[in-house]
């Protein structure tokens, strides 16, 4: 209330603005990047999964593919891993930990299972890491004050996922 | 003595955020009311009319040092001194974006 009639004045008389100034252009942080890499493991699962179940296991073509899958895979879970621990270690602060108090079980959460399909070729465990990453997304959006929505992704491996909805 | 200022920028993140609107008034300094752990407002030769967090105070110089709450801020060095007399003013009053969750 107070603040809608402050930005009436603000837009008749132009309130002067002071600038908390950074030394880069800083503030863009956002979880996307992280989730469409946990995305692209699951993808990559799911192609080594179809690839395992096809022949000809024994020709090249077999082992050049399996092993690109296995490539962006290992690539894609360090990638996530990467973009949250910078969120997390340059974005998040104090009052956003004391108003969601799961965020470092969670943090920590995504780091284990991002090692996890690394290690494996489990599904399941990619999955989890989608979901912890979408976790993330919605406490991330929160601390923005910015309401999130869920639609599948437009593309394979079409999971559920948490844009802002804005 | 007392101006409606409205903050930009992200430094002072989470605690202020751009959008947010402060009321700062110059007579505390008068009274040498301002302490480390203060929001001030001040003009920079370089970067215009800033708004940062008192670091520390030289009493015998009355000189201020300010930095960010943000690790991407100015830095103190950056900014360099600020001298009492330059000072805009102290935040007395914040008034915070409304949260866009409901």
């Amino acid at each position: 209330m107070f603040y809608k009639l402050i930005q009436s004045v603000d837009n008749y008389f132009s309130i002067p603005e002071a600038k908390a100034h950074c030394d880069i252009p800083c503030g863009i942080y956002d979880p996307a990047p992280a989730q469409i890499d946990a995305l692209t493991v699951v993808r990559m699962m799911d192609l080594m999964i179809a690839l395992d179940q096809g022949e000809d296991k024994e020709k090249l073509e077999y082992h050049n593919s399996l092993s690109r899958y296995i490539t962006i895979k290992e690539e894609h879970a360090e990638k996530a891993k990467h973009e949250i621990r910078v969120i997390w270690g340059d974005y998040i602060k104090d009052p956003h930990v004391e108003k969601h108090p799961e965020l470092p079980g969670l943090v920590h959460k995504i780091m284990q299972l991002g090692s996890k399909c690394r290690q494996t070729s489990d599904r399941e465990q990619g999955l989890k890491f989608v979901e912890a990453i979408n976790q993330f997304a919605e406490i991330f959006w929160d601390t923005k004050n910015v309401k999130t929505k869920k639609a599948k992704a437009p593309y394979a491996p079409g999971l559920e996922m948490v844009y802002p909805d804005l | 003595m007392i101006k409606i200022i409205k903050v930009t920028g992200e430094s002072l993140s989470p605690f202020f955020l751009s959008g947010d609107y402060v009321i700062v008034g110059k007579f505390p300094l008068k009274l040498g009311g301002i302490n480390v752990g203060d929001i001030i407002v001040f003009p920079h030769p370089k970067f215009g009319l800033l708004i940062k967090k008192v670091q520390s105070v030289n009493i015998k110089t009355h000189h201020f040092f300010v930095e960010g709450s943000h690790p991407n801020s100015l830095t103190s060095d950056q900014i360099g001194p600020i001298n009492l007399s330059t000072i805009f003013g102290k935040v007395l009053f914040h008034i915070k974006k409304p949260s866009r969750l409901s």
